[in-house]
């Protein structure tokens, strides 16, 4: 054995009731590398995290942690023994304050008090290595997401951790809390840690990760080095198809002279989106690009009617519209998939057959209820049409994956027959086969003479798909570049403005 | 639907063998408890069973909104308040012109439909206030709902002066002792109240959409569904049927009791709600099972009066029945119990958990 | 220097954090009404001590009570039982005292079990079988209130010599008149409950604030998940919690047999409503993960103003005062909403 192993697990099985969640996975990290764990979902990353913390108890095989064997029983017991988690939602207590959760549990006593003096400056110093100075004793719920993300993180690695797992960090985060994210890992690799990062963005494995762990339908495909592997040769992997094939998608062709579906003046929300401004034909794809925050999810809550503007004008077919709720706006032949699926999406205890009909039933208000039949019929359509994997239109929403729930969600708004799409991040935290697949039904729906907005973080999409692209930054609309021959330095160039010159 | 019914329905049936080991008990107890007579003086079937679903009517009105609140995720404490409030109003209208108060007098002052309605409108209102509070200003509901709980037993008092007003007016009488069809009114409208929200939940999407709701707020927003508007209905007609049950209880008992009336309502129609399987954090709700819920809280009654138990310490019985319902309905109980009975499925079924 | 700096601003900045925000609004609030009364009915004696002390004797079972279930409140659950078994521990007292004879230290001791046994129960059954707490306490309510029953219906005094004098002893307020300690007139005291309240309070305070308990019960009201995740003992503290207000409901029976020295079924029916309502004006947050022992303290005094205001005005009856503590919650839960609101607000824009 190699002397800076840290972590083996060796022939890991584990066998839920039907399913063999893992099949003889193997799984080795070193002192001081950053190792990605990567796969589809449903490929057994998680269930690999979750038997290396003490959730799932393995069927077989062993874990050598500093080359002794142990057997974690709960999340309490890993950390216990030098093994922190950091989890994608923040698992911390938004309440308490800064320095206090990073050291609650553990809190540093003094004549058989809590010594908050201690606790305070010891968090302070923290964070000060993380270059992050704030005042920690205010609630944590007072700072954004990032730097609650660091926190946890500080209180992870705090706790003695030989080793860390980062599970899904930078999916809330934007680019340069990422690099700000990085800049810690490197910190941490630095002095010895071994951390383990599991991500859906491939950009960010290679410029972090030392060596890639792949995992796919509970099976280990193999280990790499980040530096002998193609991106194309590791998708193909996690897909276990060709890439081409799946990303074989045209753009939709622009008709000539369609007429404007929507067109929105100077809208804006002090502190969110200052001032946005576009128009969108029948039959186009229009692409929101920007950094989170940059004002794209807040101008589609605005078209839609999930909060008001203060300032601008918002016009359907050249009228103007007022919506007070996003009712209105479904009335006007509008449909909006949210970004967060979990919080604004699925209603996860209804069934396929209820989401599905949810839309046009509160289109028809509650006192039009639609026959038993009618629902049916809507539901069997689009579980075909978008090949929603379930057996039948009973199964709760929420025991589906990721991939089919968002299905579910479009399904819901292709049912009320909208003129008007917006889709804000749809192919966040799905697979990719499922990924092709929505992109590949927007596309379709654009052909159909459909005008979709299209918001994404992932530039390659919004490229491949957008007849034109819009982009945001920092709640103005800075530019907009046509969707064919543009290339994503165009793009970044744009998002990054001033912002390159005075870095 | 199979999978999903067969969780929902384990609740219920385990209310329903509570109710049914009870009855059972109390047919051994008492081998007449079973039986029902037609009284031809009064034109009315007589019996414990009659008497057990007359007297649960109260709950039972109130328990059918309840079951609506507490699917939106939120609760209702005031309506034992309105049930005062409602019974303060009637006896006020009916007894206006009075100075005398003990002295019982058969005949009304303001026109009857009056007494009917004012009560009833006014608690409506104060549902709606509750509903305001809760959907447009997102409050609590616990604390939202305290607030009147804690204030409208004073408004009740306010309105009579703090005075018990007596009546013999008969029409107003009728109401809760009189009887349709050889069965006690306060059945007949329970029975209405039961078939109205059902009606209203099946018939319309507001059943879905109250579901939809209380299981997720913004989601339901988002798909177009006017939340607010979904929620302040449900505490309105929550007020409204406190209302209702408020009128009942004052007819019973020819009289207003600002601090009596209706009290500890609150706790017992939530009570029936949760027995009858609905679950407190909201989402699916099942109105049969409130219906079973509440005739379970009587029955306890009727069962411990049998044993001759003095009445204050029915409650003690009640918790201890309560309690053994709760814990075989609660999560980790019923988990444990389908586990034992899935592995042998599993075994010949195969996985079915893909 | 920069250390030195920092740590003599930290005692005014630190006051100056949002989250004691609904505190100084309690606060606020008492002086105002207080000093209101005190303005229009100062002649009357409102403004004296004893008018003042009288508020608190009246109130500290209340009070007593509060502490237990301020911690509960935090957690983020509620308890409805603690009315029934402050009934039950005076009847205990009673029946055991005069009617069977038992010393009334050890009906005090039985009492003690039985209260926190039931507590640590409803904690177990909240933690291990997931009651909703306001399910799993209300059959803990009906239970006392109902063994309670079965003990006697009637109400039953207590006499017996231990009891007498510690419903009797005071502390009388003086000052040094002529060289000489005279009680101040008109004569104010402070009695054993009095005691027994400010103790609490500030042993819930320490609880709350000096100990990894109490930091605890902090963290599981703002997210229990996350307790769980971050390795804290979730179910130990959660049942402890629910036993310690079992212990605070017994000490508030202690008091209120002190108070009317007789034990009674009936007694303290709705007691709940004022404890939760004292402690919800007091700025503890029902949602869990907010509140404090000072706000709880202020909390009841403001409640106890209430009542007090109106026997000094004469002409209002006395369901005057559930209106206007009705009024009173109306507001603290709209004040609640802004300040949650506004956090919500102020963390999604700035913080970067």
């Amino acid at each position: 054995m190699e002397p800076d192993v840290i972590l083996s697990m060796r022939g890991i099985e584990i066998q839920f009731p039907g399913v063999k969640a893992l099949d003889k996975v193997d799984f080795t990290l070193r002192r001081g590398e950053v190792h990605a764990l990567l796969g589809e979902n449903g490929a057994g990353k998680s269930t690999l995290i979750k038997c290396l913390t003490g959730v799932h108890h393995m069927d077989a095989g062993e874990i050598l942690l500093d080359g002794a064997e142990i057997r974690p029983t709960t999340p309490q017991h890993a950390m216990e023994m030098g093994i922190s988690t950091v989890f994608q939602e923040i698992n911390l207590c938004p309440n308490l304050t800064v320095a206090e959760n990073i050291f609650v549990g553990r809190q540093p006593m003094r004549y058989g008090q809590i010594n908050w003096k201690e606790i305070n400056r010891r968090a302070s110093e923290l964070l000060e290595r993380f270059s992050i100075q704030i005042d920690v004793t205010r609630p944590l719920s007072y700072y954004s997401t990032a730097i609650q993300q660091m926190v946890s993180i500080a209180r992870a690695v705090d706790v003695r951790a030989k080793l860390l797992i980062l599970d899904e960090p930078t999916s809330s985060l934007d680019d340069n809390e990422v690099k700000r994210l990085f800049k810690v890992m490197r910190d941490l690799r630095a002095q010895g840690l071994g951390i383990i990062f599991i991500t859906h963005f491939l950009d960010q494995v290679f410029k972090i990760s030392d060596r890639i762990t792949v995992l796919r339908n509970g099976r280990m495909i193999g280990e790499f080095d980040v530096r002998q592997i193609s991106k194309l040769d590791l998708v193909s992997r996690m897909i276990g198809k060709d890439m081409n094939e799946i990303f074989n998608l045209k753009r939709a062709e622009q008709k000539r002279g369609a007429s404007v579906a929507m067109s929105a003046e100077h809208i804006g929300i002090p502190g969110k989106v200052e001032d946005n401004s576009f128009e969108i034909k029948e039959g186009e794809l229009l692409g929101f690009a920007g950094l989170l925050g940059s004002g794209r999810t807040e101008t589609a809550e605005i078209l839609f009617g999930v909060t008001k503007p203060a300032h601008g004008t918002v016009k359907v077919k050249g009228e103007t519209v007022r919506f007070n709720a996003p009712l209105d706006a479904i009335n006007r032949k509008l449909a909006f998939c949210p970004e967060d699926r979990k919080k604004d999406g699925v209603i996860a205890d209804l069934t396929i057959r209820e989401n599905i009909a949810l839309a046009v039933q509160a289109k028809r208000g509650y006192l039009k209820p639609l026959s038993r039949k009618e629902m049916d019929s809507l539901a069997d359509k689009y579980i075909k049409l978008l090949s929603i994997a379930t057996p039948d239109a009973d199964k709760r929403v929420g025991e589906l994956s990721g991939g089919n729930q968002q299905k579910v969600i479009l399904a819901r708004w292709m049912a009320t027959e909208p003129d008007i799409l917006i889709l804000d991040e749809p192919t966040r935290g799905i697979d990719v086969g499922a990924k092709a697949e929505i992109q590949r039904l927007m596309l379709e729906m654009c052909g159909g003479g459909m005008a979709v907005i299209f918001i994404s973080s992932e530039l390659d999409e919004i490229i491949r798909c957008s007849n034109r692209i819009l982009i945001m930054r920092d709640g103005v609309k800075a530019g907009e570049l046509p969707g064919e021959n543009c290339t994503q330095p165009d793009i970044m160039r744009i998002i990054a403005g001033e912002a390159v010159e005075s870095a | 639907m199979k999978r999903r019914e067969s969780i929902f329905k384990s609740k219920l049936i385990w209310a329903i063998i509570a109710e049914i080991l009870i009855l059972l008990v109390c047919l051994l107890m008492r081998p007449d408890f079973f039986k029902i007579e037609y009284q031809p003086q009064t034109h009315m079937w007589y019996g414990s069973l009659i008497d057990i679903i007359n007297r649960s009517a109260e709950i039972t009105i109130i328990a059918m909104g309840m079951t609506l609140v507490i699917a939106t995720g939120g609760t209702d404490l005031s309506v034992g308040a309105l049930v005062a409030v409602a019974g303060a109003l009637a006896l006020k209208l009916l007894r206006w012109d009075v100075t005398v108060y003990n002295t019982p007098g058969d005949y009304t002052v303001q026109p009857f439909i009056l007494v009917l309605f004012v009560p009833m409108l006014v608690c409506l209102a104060m549902g709606m206030f509750n509903g305001v509070l809760i959907a447009k200003f997102k409050m609590q509901p616990i604390i939202a709902t305290l607030v009147l709980m804690v204030a409208g037993r004073g408004i009740a008092q306010i309105a009579t002066n703090g005075k018990q007003f007596t009546t013999l007016y008969a029409p107003f009488r009728f109401i809760g002792q009189g009887s349709l069809l050889a069965l006690p009114m306060p059945i007949i409208i329970s029975a209405v109240a039961v078939l109205g929200v059902s009606l209203f939940t099946r018939l319309t999407s507001y059943g879905m959409f109250i579901e939809s709701v209380g299981i997720n707020r913004n989601a339901s927003r988002v798909s177009g569904i006017k939340s607010d508007t979904i929620i302040l209905i449900a505490y309105a007609l929550t007020g409204f049927l406190s209302g209702v049950a408020g009128l009942i209880y004052a007819s019973r008992i020819s009289s207003c009791d600002s601090n009596n009336a209706g009290l500890n309502y609150e706790l017992d129609a939530i009570l029936a709600v949760v027995i009858g399987g609905t679950n407190m954090s909201g989402g699916k709700f099942s109105l049969a099972g409130t219906v079973v819920g509440s005739i379970i809280i009587r029955t306890i009654t009727t069962f411990v009066y049998y044993f001759g138990i003095v009445s204050e310490s029915i409650m003690a019985f009640k918790a201890l029945i309560i309690a053994v319902v709760i814990v075989l309905q609660s999560e980790p109980v019923r988990k444990w119990m389908s586990s034992r009975k899935n592995t042998g499925a599993d075994r010949i079924g195969g996985g079915v958990h893909a | 220097m920069l250390n030195a700096q920092r740590r003599r601003r930290s005692p005014l900045s630190s006051l100056a954090n949002p989250k004691y925000i609904m505190v100084y609004a309690t606060i606020g609030i008492f002086l105002l009404i207080y000093l209101a009364g005190a303005a229009a009915y100062g002649s009357k004696g409102f403004r004296s001590v004893r008018t003042f002390m009288l508020m608190f004797i009246d109130n500290a079972y209340i009070g007593i009570s509060a502490v237990g279930m301020t911690m509960v409140l935090i957690t983020g659950g509620i308890d409805l039982s603690v009315g029934a078994v402050a009934s039950l521990t005076g009847m205990i007292i009673a029946y055991g005292n005069s009617v069977l004879g038992v010393h009334p230290l050890m009906c005090i001791a039985i009492a003690l079990v039985v209260g926190v046994g039931l507590g640590l129960t409803m904690g177990a059954m909240i933690q291990y079988l997931n009651v909703p707490p306001f399910i799993a306490t209300l059959a803990g309510m009906f239970l006392a209130r109902g063994v309670t029953s079965l003990i006697s219906r009637e109400s039953i005094s207590i006499s017996n010599s231990m009891i007498d004098a510690w419903a009797g002893w005071k502390k009388y307020f003086v000052k040094l008149q002529d060289g000489e300690w005279v009680k101040i007139k008109p004569v104010a005291y402070i009695n054993l409950n009095v005691v027994l309240f400010l103790v609490m309070i500030v042993l819930g305070a320490l609880i709350l604030q000096r100990t990894r308990f109490g930091r605890n019960v902090y963290a599981i009201g703002g997210s229990e998940q996350s307790a769980k995740l971050m390795g804290l003992p979730v179910a130990r503290t959660k049942i402890l919690v629910y036993g310690f207000n079992g212990l605070c409901s017994v000490l508030a029976g202690l008091a209120y047999a002190l108070y009317v020295k007789s034990g009674w079924n009936l007694a303290l029916q709705g007691a709940e409503l004022d404890v939760i309502s004292a402690a919800v004006i007091g700025g503890v947050l029902l949602t869990g993960g907010a509140g404090y022992m000072i706000g709880t303290l202020f909390g009841v005094m403001l409640k106890a103003t209430i009542p007090a205001l109106i026997t000094f005005n004469g002409s209002l009856s006395s369901w005057w005062g559930k209106i206007a503590t009705g009024a009173l919650l109306l507001i603290f839960i709209g004040l609640q909403r802004i300040v949650v609101v506004s956090t919500e607000r102020r963390s999604k824009q700035g913080g970067k």
